[in-house]
Formats: structure tokens, sequence, C-alpha cells
């Protein structure tokens, strides 16, 4: 419990150290953070072994660490250098690691969903075990390749945990102005998956939900529909407008799920304040090792804007 | 011939031919698996598929609800994780439902993730007028043809439909392969050896002196039909059946407008920023300025109305008609 609970939490200080540090910079253009969300990312990668893939939409780099993808190659990729996952290719939206088991992302929203029940059939066919996971917004929920793919994946019993990561706002619009559903894990339960709404902003809560559907989908029960509610901390993107006030931003950041399970962990007497700050270091030199890393990386040959096309 | 020579052509149909190349194809790999509406018991709607549900089963010739958007999705992942799945979208309008997974996906997968995975899918569809209106009748090759990393073909004889569908399955990345609704009646011989028709090789169906023209699809038989009205007026024309659209085999066009030197392009679909605009647009850059003229649909969408939709659609006589204005005779 010791060790995997420590390392829980080292993951999510490490996607929060990453971010911060990312947002600092200005030559990437802009970046989707999930600063806030680190517990509905690094909760659900706890469910998923190395058979297993994930696809998420374009608020994927916490959910990549999370994967275990490199954060020297995950950070080279969003600044567009020739070491990055995707050799520079991708980029922000695109982030893709095979053989960390991210399957990768697709930076149109609910694009990945589909795509994902295809990753998840070609895996029931193979019939060796594996199961994948795609993670999207709120703001997929009210496109159709949502609805589209649950009826098949329902229908097939595909082996595809479906994860809506309700961080309560597309963009700028408020989940409850746009979506219908009084729950959005209703939507699964129109198309007969098990479907739960849960607290996203405690790992632990997480990372039991996800290992139950992951369970249920191993033992052939087909897809699981979990909703995970949370907040974002930050603007939709990097460059985006805030359309929250300073009081109501506090506020929201009272809820760190970082804050939260830290506190958990003092009280069960597994950490106190000096692992805590060693911990923070470390996160914080782990991210300097992969700005040094990618800042020392070279941007691709300009022959690559012609390779890999057809 | 005796009793137990084996033919070295078949005459069948189109659906027969497509059968033929996806069985090969299935029994030779068995990551090949078809999904899509009414392709199970049913064998398709134009029979294509007739036969391989029995054969094959429900696992590899997969039915699906109507659902294009997630259908090409669901194909353009599969191929992604390692299969080959043929994707059948019924009428070719209804695949703009599932561009998204096609172009913004499949299309660059191989690009955006740096080689590490292709998304070999092949979407196969059925373009053309027939009496099924505004929604049920296009032919947008053309807006396929200008995406990076998709290849398109469009055969008209049963041959080529086996042949281009064979290579289809065994090609890398993402194939739209495109059938026409009025050729499904046509036989045609098809060869009883395996074999694959390499993508990007363009094929003369008449051989002239004075006249280029190219086309592909259901409107090469057009262009038959006006290359032999041209014929008794004296003009001798040369008609080139693309096949491939994208890759283009321009070392064939050409060659055949470098003897001709007058070039017709004749397309279903609508002529602004056409496959004739390409064509003769490469053809401009390999060999410069050449006279030519296009002929395809007006500027208005094919009505299923019976007199709307002959009037839409480019015919013998307006190819005859450009021939001679472009010629001056």
């Amino acid at each position: 419990m010791e060790d995997s609970a420590i390392k829980t939490l080292r993951m999510m200080l490490l996607i929060r150290a990453f971010e911060t540090a990312l947002a600092k910079r200005r030559d990437h253009g802009f970046q989707l953070l999930s600063t806030g969300e680190e517990a509905v990312a690094v909760g659900l990668c706890s469910a998923l072994d190395e058979k297993d893939q994930l696809l998420t939409g374009g608020r994927s780099i916490g959910p990549a660490l999370a994967r275990g993808v490199d954060p020297n190659r995950l950070l080279a990729e969003l600044l567009g250098k020739a070491t990055g996952t995707n050799r520079g290719k991708g980029g922000r939206g695109h982030l893709a690691d095979l053989e960390s088991g991210f399957f990768g992302a697709h930076a149109v929203v609910g694009g990945n969903i589909s795509i994902a029940a295809g990753v998840a059939l070609a895996r029931k066919l193979e019939g060796k075990g594996g199961m994948v996971a795609i993670l999207f917004g709120d703001g997929a929920c009210g496109a159709g390749g949502l609805h589209e793919t649950l009826n098949i994946a329902a229908i097939w019993k595909l082996p595809l945990l479906f994860v809506c990561n309700n961080n309560q706002l597309s963009v700028s619009a408020a989940r409850a102005d746009v979506l219908a559903p009084k729950k959005l894990s209703d939507i699964g339960t129109g198309f007969g998956l098990p479907s739960r709404t849960i607290d996203g902003m405690d790992v632990e809560t997480v990372a039991q939900a996800a290992n139950e559907a992951a369970q249920t989908i191993r033992q052939g029960g087909g897809p699981v529909f979990l909703e995970f509610l949370s907040l974002r901390f930050a603007a939709h993107s990097t460059t985006a407008r805030e359309t929250r006030g300073p009081d109501e931003l506090a506020e929201i950041k009272t809820h760190c799920p970082i804050r939260r399970q830290m506190a958990r962990l003092r009280e069960a007497g597994v950490i106190d304040a000096a692992v805590e700050e060693a911990l923070e270091k470390q996160a914080q030199a782990r991210v300097a090792e992969a700005f040094a890393f990618a800042d020392a990386s070279p941007y691709p040959a300009l022959t690559e804007v012609l390779t890999d096309v057809g | 011939m005796s009793d137990n020579s084996i033919p070295i052509v078949k005459r069948m149909f189109f659906r027969e031919a497509i059968a033929k190349a996806v069985r090969e194809e299935m029994t030779a790999n068995p990551r090949v698996f078809i999904m899509g509406q009414d392709v199970g018991a049913f064998g398709g709607s134009y029979r294509e598929f007739d036969g391989l549900f029995a054969e094959f089963g429900a696992e590899r010739v997969r039915d699906t609800p109507v659902a294009e958007a997630a259908t090409i999705g669901i194909g353009v992942g599969a191929a992604a994780a390692g299969y080959r799945p043929l994707v059948s979208i019924t009428y070719m309008d209804f695949m703009m439902l599932g561009f998204d997974a096609l172009i913004n996906y499949g299309a660059k997968s191989r690009y955006k993730t740096g080689g590490q995975l292709t998304s070999p899918v092949v979407v196969k569809t059925t373009a053309g007028a027939l009496g099924q209106g505004v929604a049920h009748s296009q032919c947008i090759e053309s807006w396929l043809m200008s995406v990076p990393g998709l290849k398109v073909v469009a055969p008209s004889t049963p041959a080529d439909a086996y042949g281009l569908m064979k290579t289809a399955l065994r090609a890398e990345g993402p194939v739209v392969y495109i059938d026409h609704k009025r050729l499904f009646p046509i036989p045609g011989d098809v060869p009883m050896e395996e074999t694959a028709i390499p993508f990007g090789q363009a094929v003369v169906h008449r051989a002239g002196l004075d006249v280029t023209i190219t086309s592909h699809s259901f409107m090469v038989r057009v262009a038959m039909e006006a290359a032999k009205k041209l014929e008794e007026a004296g003009i001798s024309s040369e008609v080139i059946d693309l096949r491939s659209l994208a890759p283009l085999d321009m070392e064939t066009v050409a060659a055949s407008v470098g003897r001709t030197g007058f070039l017709v392009t004749l397309e279903e679909g609508q002529t602004t920023c056409g496959v004739g605009v390409e064509v003769a647009a490469q053809l401009y850059e390999r060999i410069g300025a050449r006279p030519w003229a296009r002929v395809g649909a007006l500027r208005a969408p094919v009505s299923s109305n019976p007199v709307l939709e002959p009037a839409c659609l480019p015919d013998a006589a307006r190819v005859v008609q450009a021939v001679h204005r472009l010629l001056g005779r």
C-alpha cells in the first residue's frame, strides 16, 4: 500500500510540475493542461497493464505521463523536437507512444472514441486479452461519435472502458448549459453499460472504480462507462481566456487532488512534511531533466516534412 | 479446348469480381475482415459480398448499425491496431460522416505518429447517379485526391475492380475504392489467375491520334461512346482510363497528349477543383500548355427527377461537342 501510494503521489506531482513548467514557456504555441485533473489520469492508469492501450482526446499530457511515457521524449514532442515520441511531427493533441501502451491522442473532440473501439475490436479479434481505455472530456458527450460508438461497443461487447473526465467546461460553455443528461454516466446507462459517476478529485476513489471496471471488462463483460467529476484549474488552453472569476478559481483550487492525497497519507503516517518536500523536489528535478533533454534536442531535418506521408 | 483446361478469363459482373478479390485476400490473410451495413447474410447492397458471410462467419463479415462515422472510425482504429478492415459505405455521399476518422486520423496516422503506425483500411463505396437524388448520387473523389496519405481508385471494368481491390487490401495506408452504380449490370472478362493491379497505372482503352480524353469509372464508357461518334466525324480519339486517381499516372497521360496535342477531361462529378483540373494542371507542369476542355456535371445538385438528372450529367453528346469546339473542327 505504501509503495503504490507513494508512486501515485509521485506521478501526480510529476504531472503538476511538468505542466506548470510548460505553462511558463512561450515557444510551443499553446498547450491544453490538466492541472487539477491529475487524479483522473493517474487513478485510471493504475488499472491498465502492459497489454492495454490508452487513447485520449487532446488534453493528453497528464494521461501520457501517467501511462508511463518518458517525460523527456514527451516534452521534446511538445516542443517539436526530433527526439519526441512522434519525432516531433504529432505535437500537442497527437501524442502517441505505442510501446508505453499510449496509443495516442486525437485532438478532434470525440474523434478518438471510435478509433479506440477499433483498437478494442483488434484486441478482441486477436483473443489474447488486453483492453482499451478511451479518455474524453465532457465536451465529447455532445458529439455523435460517442453515441454511435457506445452502441456498437455494447452490441459487440468490446473490451473498452469509456472514461469521461467531466471537468465541467468545454472551453467556456458550462456543462449544464450544453449537455442535457442529468449525469453524464446516464449516457452509458442508456446503452446498457455498467455506468457510474465518481469523484474524480480523489485518486484512490478513481483507481478503485477504474480497477473494478477493468475487471468487468477483462472477464468479458463488455464495455463500461465511468464519469469522473473533476475541476480544471487553468483555462481551456494556455492561450485561452479564463472565463471564471478569481474568487471562483480560488475556491476550485481548494479541491486540489494532490493536497488531498498528501493529507490522507500524512494522516495515515505514510509521509511527513520532509517526505512531501523531497517528493516535490524530485518531481521538479525530473522536469528540469526533461527540459534539458528537449532543449538540447534538434528540430527535425527539413526532409522530414515529406517522410511517412503515404 | 480440352475438358480439364483452366479458362484464362471468366466473364463476370462487378459484384462477382469484387467478391473474388475479397475472398482471395480474406483467405490469404486472416487479418482482412469486412464491416458495414447489410454486408452479412444479405451479401451487400449490391450483392458484392455474396457468399462471404457463409464462408467466413460473423466475426469476419460484420454487420454494423447505420453509423457511418463510427463504422469508419472503428475500421481505421482496427487498421491502426494491425488489422485490414474493408469498410463498406453504401453510398459515397455518406462518407462525409466519417471524414474525421478517415482524413484527420487514418490518412495522417503514419505521419503524425512519426511512423509508429499506419491505418491500412479500405473504404469501399459506390458513387454516381441512378435516380437516387441529391444525397445519394455524388462523385466526390476529387475532394479525397487532395488529402496527403490517402489513395483513391475507381475502376471501370470488372477486371480492374478485381485487380485494384486486391491491391487495396494489401496497401500500406488507407484506400478509398469507388464503384459506380451504373457499372454493376455490365459484365466483363476477369482473369482467373490471381492478379493484382498496381495503383498509379492508367490504361489506354482506345488508341487515337487527334485528341486525348481522360476519364475514370462509368464515364470511361461515355468517353468510348463519344470516341465512336467522333470517329464518324473523322476525329480519332485516344481514351485513357485513369483507374487510380491518387496516385495519378501522369506519364501515360503526358505521353498521349504529347502525341495528340489536345486534352479533354471527363468526369461525372463537379469540374470545379475536379479530377480534370488536377490532370490538366499536372500535365501543364510536365509538358507545358496544351489546349484543354473539361466536361463534368453542371454546377447543380444531381436530382432524382427523371429529366433533371440526365440534364445535369455529362453524356457523349457533350463530350463530342467539347472536342469539336476544342479542335475547331
